[in-house]
C-alpha cells in the first residue's frame, strides 16, 4: 500500500514534532547553560546567546566541593555495580540450580523485596544507620544495595536457560562449581550482565532521593544532591548556573546513551518485555 | 598391567578426597547468603521496625520511645492535611497513569515501524527516562517559570496568556502530572511496541482476509493482545507514581498551600523536618498497605497469566 | 580392570515409581555394548548413574575394583558424549577440548601439546580457534569426542549421540565410532533407541524395557535367541510376528505344552508362494492384504484366519494374486509363555495333524 505524498509529509512532520517535545528541553537547557544571568529574564527569550559564557559552568563546579560529589558518586555507583555482582551472580545461579529446602520460600522473599520501594523504608534504615554510626558515610550509600532482587530475577531467567547438558558436560570435566559458574554460566550470561551493569550504574547515578535522605552532611553526598542544592545558592534562582550544573549531570548519561542505546534500552524495558 | 591400572583409581580418590555428592548439601545456602542478609536488614526488619515505631511516639532525639497504640493512625486519618495529602497521591497517580498509557498507545501505534526514523524519534521519546529526576525537576521548574519559561513563550505564540504553572495551587499538581507523563512517555511507548511486535502476525493477515475495518482490528486483535502489556504498564505506572518525590521536593516541596504535597514527601516532611518519627511511621504503614495490595493484585494476575500459557 | 557393575541397582527419581528396578548388569572391559530399548525405559537414567550424574536411589555401581557411588562425576574416569553436543558456546574449540585437562591440573606445555594431537586425530587443526557455533553439526560432533577423548578415560559413555545428524552423516560417524572403538580398545557404552544403531554398533547389547533388562547378548544371539517376546520383537525390521496360539492351533493342531501361549516367527522366515508346498512346516492360506516393494525384497501384510501378519521375501513380487500360501519352517517357530517369556521344547509342541485335515480345510 502506498500513502499519499501529502500524507507522507504530515507524518514526516508530526515525527519532527514529537522529536521537538522531547528534544527541545535539553537544547532550552544547554542554551540557557551558556546565558549571562540577563539573558534568561527576556521575554519572549532568545534560543542562542549573543555570546556562549563557558565560565557558567566552572561557576557551578566551584559552587560547592563538586569534586568531591563527583567522586563520591563513582564510588557509590561503582561500589553498587561491584557488589551487586559479587551476591547476585551466587544467588542466582543457587536459585537456577539447586534444589534446597526452603527455596520457594526464599525466592518469595527475593520476590517481595522486589516489590519494596526504597521511599517506603528510607526512615526505619536511616534510624538503622545512625545506630550503626554509618549515617552520612558512603556505606550508607552503597549496603542498602549492595544486592538487587530485580537482578537475581532477571539473571536466574537467564541461568535456567542454560542447557542441562552443559553444566553436566563440566561436571564430567571434573569443574568445580565456582568454577561451572564463573567460566560457563558468567560467559553465557554477559548479554544480561551488561543490561544490569547499566541499568544499575544509570540508576544510582541518577539517584537523588537516597543520598539527599542518607547523608547530614557534603562529606557523603552525591552529584545529583550537590546539583539540586545548586539552586539554594543565594536568594533569586541563578538559571543559567543552575543548567550549567544539570548539563554536566546530563551529559555523560547521554553520551552512554548515544552509544549504547540498544543496551540501555533493553536494560530499562526488560520487565515489561517478558 | 590390571593392578597399575587399580592402583591409579585408588591414587586419585586418595589424593584428592572425594568430593562427596551430599557434601554440597550447604552450599546453595552458602551462596545465596549474602543476598538475603542484605534484604533482611535493609529491607524486611526496616518493615517490621516501621510498623512497631508507628505505635510510639519518638522524636529521635530524646532516648525513650512512649508506646502510643493506634494514636498516630487515628490522629493521621482526622488530620485534613493528610486527608488532602492522600488525595493528591491518588490524582496525581490516576492521570499520571491514565495520560502516560493513552498518549503512549496512540504513539506506539504510530512509531512501530521499521526504519532508522522511527528508531531515532523512538530513541528521543525514550531519552528522559534515563536521567535524572534532579535535571528534570530542575529543568521544567525553568520551562515553566511564569515569566522567562519556555512554556510560556510557545503558548504566547498560539495567543494563550502566561500561565502560573507552579505557583498556583489549583494548576501546580497538573503541572507536575504534565512532567511525569513527559518522562514515562517514552519508556511506556517502548513497552507497548514490544507487545505490538509480539502479536502473532498471521491474526492480521486472517483479518485482512475478512476485510475487518481498522478500528474493528484494533478492538478484535491489537487491545485484546496487548492487555498483558498494559496491565504491567498500570501496576508498574501506579507502583512509580505513588511514590513521587523528587519533583515535589525539589520544584514545590508540597505547596502552595499543600496543594502537591504526597505521601512520600509527607513521611519525609514529618520524619526528617518535624521529627515526628511515630506519626510519619504510622503514615508509611498506610503506603505499605497500599503498596501490599497492589503487589498482591499484580502477583495474583502473573500467575494466572502463567497459568494460560 | 575397568569392567563396570550395577548390583541390585534402583532409581527413583523424588518420591515417584521406580524407573529402574533393581537392576544387576555388567559390562565387559573393552567391550562395545549398546543399551537399546523405547523411548523412556531408562537407558539415559542407567547411563547417568554410571556417570555420576544421578544418584543411584539404592544399590552400587562399581567401576574397576572401586565402588563409586560416592565419587564426583569428573574422578571417575568417565568420558560422555551428548545428544546435543554440550559444547561451551563462550569457548573456542580450543578452550572446549582443553577444559577438562585444566582441571585436571595438567601443565600448560603438555595441555597444548595433548590438544593439538587429539585435533589431529579428529582432522579439526585448522578450526581450534572457531567457536562451536560456527561449526557444522558433523564439526561439531567432532569436538565432542575429542573433547571425550583427550581425557584418556577408562570408558566412554554415549547418548544417543548421533540422532541430531542426518541419515547419511550418521551412517558415517557411526563407521568411525566403531573404528574409534577398535583403536582405543576401551569401554565404550551407548545408548540408543535406534535398533539397526544398536545391531550394527555394538559387540553387545542391553535391551532394556520399563527399567528391566529384558535380554544382554551379542546382536546375532538376540536375533537368532530372543529371551522373550520383548526382544523378539524389539530386534529385527519388520518386527517378528507373535500370534496367539488360540488361533494358530486350527491350522498346527492341538498344543501338547501347556506353558505356551504365544507363537512367533520372524517375516524373513516366512515362505510366500502361489501354490501349496510340501516342505515340512507350519502351512498357512493367506490373503495378501497390502504389498510394499522395497527393490532387493518386498513386504506383505497378509490375512490369515490366524490372524494378520508380516511376510518379507526376496523373490519378486508376486503381481496379480491375492490368495497365498504361507509357509513358517518348524524350526523357525518360537514359542512363548504368558509372562512372554521364551519357552525351549524338545521336538513340536504340538499335535502334528495329517496333510489331508488341512487340504479340506483349503478348499
Ligand atoms: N529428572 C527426572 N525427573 C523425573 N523423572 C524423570 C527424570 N528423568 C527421567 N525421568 C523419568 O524416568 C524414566 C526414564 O527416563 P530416561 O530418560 O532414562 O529414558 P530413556 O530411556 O533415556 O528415553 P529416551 O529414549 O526418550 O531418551 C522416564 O519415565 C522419565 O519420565
Ligand atoms: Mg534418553
Amino acid at each position: 500500500m502506498k500513502t499519499s505524498l501529502p500524507l507522507r509529509l504530515l507524518n514526516v512532520i508530526g515525527l519532527i514534532i514529537v522529536v521537538a517535545i522531547f528534544a527541545m528541553p535539553f537544547i532550552w537547557m544547554i542554551s540557557t547553560s551558556l546565558k549571562t544571568l540577563g539573558e534568561t529574564m527576556i521575554f519572549p527569550p532568545k534560543w542562542i546567546p549573543d555570546e556562549p559564557i563557558w565560565q557558567n559552568f566552572m561557576d557551578a563546579w566551584n559552587s560547592g566541593p563538586f569534586l568531591q560529589y563527583f567522586i563520591n558518586s563513582v564510588i557509590v555507583s561503582v561500589g553498587i555495580l561491584i557488589f551487586q555482582f559479587i551476591t547476585v551472580i551466587p544467588a542466582a545461579y543457587a536459585f537456577a540450580r539447586y534444589e534446597f529446602r526452603f527455596k520457594n520460600a526464599l525466592f518469595g522473599l527475593v520476590m517481595v523485596t522486589m516489590m519494596i520501594p526504597a521511599q517506603l523504608i528510607f526512615l526505619p534504615v536511616f534510624l538503622n544507620l545512625s545506630e550503626w554510626g554509618i549515617l552520612d558515610t558512603l556505606w550508607g550509600l552503597i549496603l542498602p544495595f549492595a544486592t538487587s532482587a530485580f537482578g537475581i530475577f532477571m539473571l536466574r531467567q537467564t541461568f535456567k536457560q542454560v542447557p542441562e547438558e552443559l553444566l553436566e558436560a563440566a561436571r564430567l570435566d571434573n569443574s568445580t562449581d565456582l568454577k561451572i559458574m564463573m567460566k560457563i554460566m558468567v560467559p553465557m550470561a554477559k548479554p544480561t550482565l551488561i543490561t544490569l551493569g547499566l541499568f544499575n550504574f544509570i540508576t544510582h547515578w541518577n539517584d537523588y532521593f537516597w543520598p539527599l535522605v542518607m547523608t547530614t552532611t557534603e562529606k557523603a553526598r552525591t552529584l545529583p544532591v550537590g546539583i539540586a542544592q545548586l539552586r539554594q545558592v543565594d536568594g533569586g534562582v541563578a538559571w543559567n548556573i543552575l543548567m550549567a550544573g544539570n548539563v554536566i549531570l546530563v551529559i555523560p548519561i547521554l553520551i552512554i546513551f548515544f552509544f549504547a542505546q540498544r543496551h540501555i534500552i533493553r536494560a530499562f524495558t526488560y520487565t515489561g518485555v517478558k | 598391567m590390571n593392578l597399575a591400572k587399580s592402583s591409579y583409581i585408588n591414587e586419585v580418590s586418595e589424593g584428592e578426597k572425594p568430593r562427596s555428592i551430599k557434601l554440597t548439601k550447604w552450599r546453595p545456602y552458602l551462596l545465596i547468603a549474602p543476598a538475603i542478609i542484605v534484604f533482611l536488614v535493609f529491607f524486611i526488619q526496616p518493615i517490621f521496625y516501621m510498623i512497631y515505631l508507628s505505635f510510639h511516639e519518638w522524636n529521635f532525639i530524646s532516648p525513650d520511645k512512649t508506646f502510643v497504640g493506634l494514636e498516630n493512625f487515628i490522629v493521621l486519618l482526622s488530620d485534613p492535611m493528610f486527608l488532602q495529602v492522600i488525595r493528591n497521591t491518588l490524582m496525581y497517580t490516576f492521570f499520571t497513569v491514565l495520560l502516560s498509557i493513552s498518549i503512549a498507545l496512540l504513539m506506539s501505534i504510530w512509531l512501530n515501524r521499521q526504519g532508522w526514523m522511527y528508531s531515532f524519534v523512538q530513541g528521543a521519546v525514550f531519552s528522559p527516562h534515563i536521567i535524572s529526576l534532579v535535571s528534570i525537576a530542575m529543568l521544567w521548574m525553568w520551562i515553566m517559570d511564569a515569566d522567562y519559561g519556555l512554556l510560556n513563550w510557545v503558548l504566547s505564540l498560539v495567543g494563550i496568556n502566561k500561565v502560573p504553572w507552579l505557583t498556583e495551587p489549583n494548576i501546580a499538581l497538573a503541572s507536575l502530572i504534565i512532567i511525569a507523563v513527559w518522562k514515562n512517555i517514552g519508556y511506556y511507548t517502548l513497552i507497548i511496541i514490544a507487545g505490538l511486535q509480539s502479536i502473532p502476525k498471521h491474526l492480521y493477515e486472517a483479518a485482512a482476509l475478512d476485510q475487518t475495518s481498522g478500528i474493528r482490528r484494533f478492538t478484535k486483535i491489537t487491545f485484546p493482545m496487548l492487555s498483558p502489556s498494559l496491565f504491567f504498564l498500570t501496576i508498574i505506572g501506579i507502583l512509580d507514581s505513588i511514590k513521587v518525590f523528587e519533583t515535589i521536593s525539589i520544584i514545590t516541596k508540597g505547596g502552595p498551600l499543600n496543594s502537591t504535597n504526597t505521601l512520600v514527601y509527607y513521611i519525609y516532611e514529618n520524619g526528617f523536618i518535624f521529627f515526628k518519627i511515630g506519626y510519619a511511621s504510622a503514615a508509611g504503614v498506610i503506603l505499605l498497605v497500599i503498596l501490599g495490595i497492589l503487589t498482591l493484585i499484580y502477583f495474583k494476575a502473573l500467575s494466572k497469566r502463567v497459568h494460560y500459557q | 580392570m575397568t569392567k563396570i557393575q550395577l548390583k541390585n541397582v534402583s532409581k527413583a527419581y523424588g518420591n515417584s515409581k521406580k524407573v529402574i528396578d533393581n537392576m544387576n548388569l555388567e559390562i565387559r572391559d573393552g567391550s562395545f555394548t549398546v543399551l537399546v530399548g523405547p523411548s523412556g525405559c531408562g537407558k539415559s537414567t542407567t547411563l547417568r548413574m554410571i556417570a555420576g550424574l544421578e544418584e543411584v536411589t539404592s544399590g552400587e555401581i562399581w567401576i574397576g575394583d572401586q565402588l563409586v557411588n560416592e565419587v564426583a562425576p569428573g574422578k571417575r574416569g568417565i568420558s560422555m558424549v551428548f545428544q546435543n553436543y554440550a559444547l561451551y558456546p563462550t569457548m573456542t574449540v580450543r578452550g572446549n577440548i582443553e577444559f577438562g585437562l585444566e582441571n585436571m591440573k595438567i601443565p600448560k606445555v603438555e595441555r597444548k601439546k595433548m590438544v593439538e594431537e587429539i585435533a589431529e586425530i579428529v582432522d579439526l587443526t585448522e578450526f581450534l580457534d572457531k567457536r562451536p557455533q560456527n561449526l557444522s553439526g558433523g564439526q561439531r560432533q567432532r569436538v565432542a569426542l575429542a573433547r571425550a577423548m583427550v581425557k584418556k578415560p577408562k570408558v566412554f559413555i554415549f547418548d544417543e549421540p548421533l540422532s541430531n545428524l542426518d541419515a547419511k552423516l550418521r551412517g558415517q560417524m557411526r563407521t568411525e565410532l566403531i573404528q574409534l572403538h577398535k583403536r582405543l580398545g576401551t569401554t565404550f557404552i551407548y545408548v540408543t533407541h535406534d535398533q539397526v544403531e544398536a545391531m550394527s554398533m555394538g559387540d553387545e547389547i542391553v535391551i532394556l524395557d520399563k527399567g528391566n533388562i529384558m535380554q544382554q547378548a551379542a546382536p546375532m544371539e538376540v536375533y537368532h535367541n530372543p529371551e522373550n517376546q520383548f526382544a523378539a520383537k524389539f530386534i529385527g525390521i519388520p518386527a517378528m510376528n507373535v500370534l496367539p496360539i488360540a488361533m494358530l492351533e486350527r491350522n498346527i493342531g492341538k498344543m501338547t505344552d501347556g506353558r505356551i501361549f504365544h507363537v512367533g516367527f520372524r517375516p524373513e522366515h516366512a515362505e510366500i508362494q502361489t501354490a501349496k508346498q510340501t516342505t515340512s512346516g507350519v502351512h498357512l492360506p493367506c490373503e495378501i492384504m497390502t504389498m510394499e516393494t522395497l527393490g532387493s525384497e518386498t513386504l506383505y501384510l497378509v490375512n490369515s484366519d490366524a490372524g494378520q501378519f508380516q511376510v518379507k521375501s526376496f523373490h519378486n513380487p508376486l503381481m496379480n494374486t491375492k490368495k497365498v500360501h504361507v509357509t513358517i519352517p518348524f524350526d523357525k517357530l518360537y514359542f512363548f509363555d504368558t509372562q512372554g517369556n521364551r519357552v525351549y521344547t524338545d521336538g513340536l509342541p504340538f499335535e502334528w495333524r495329517d496333510e489331508k485335515v488341512r487340504e479340506e480345510v483349503l478348499v
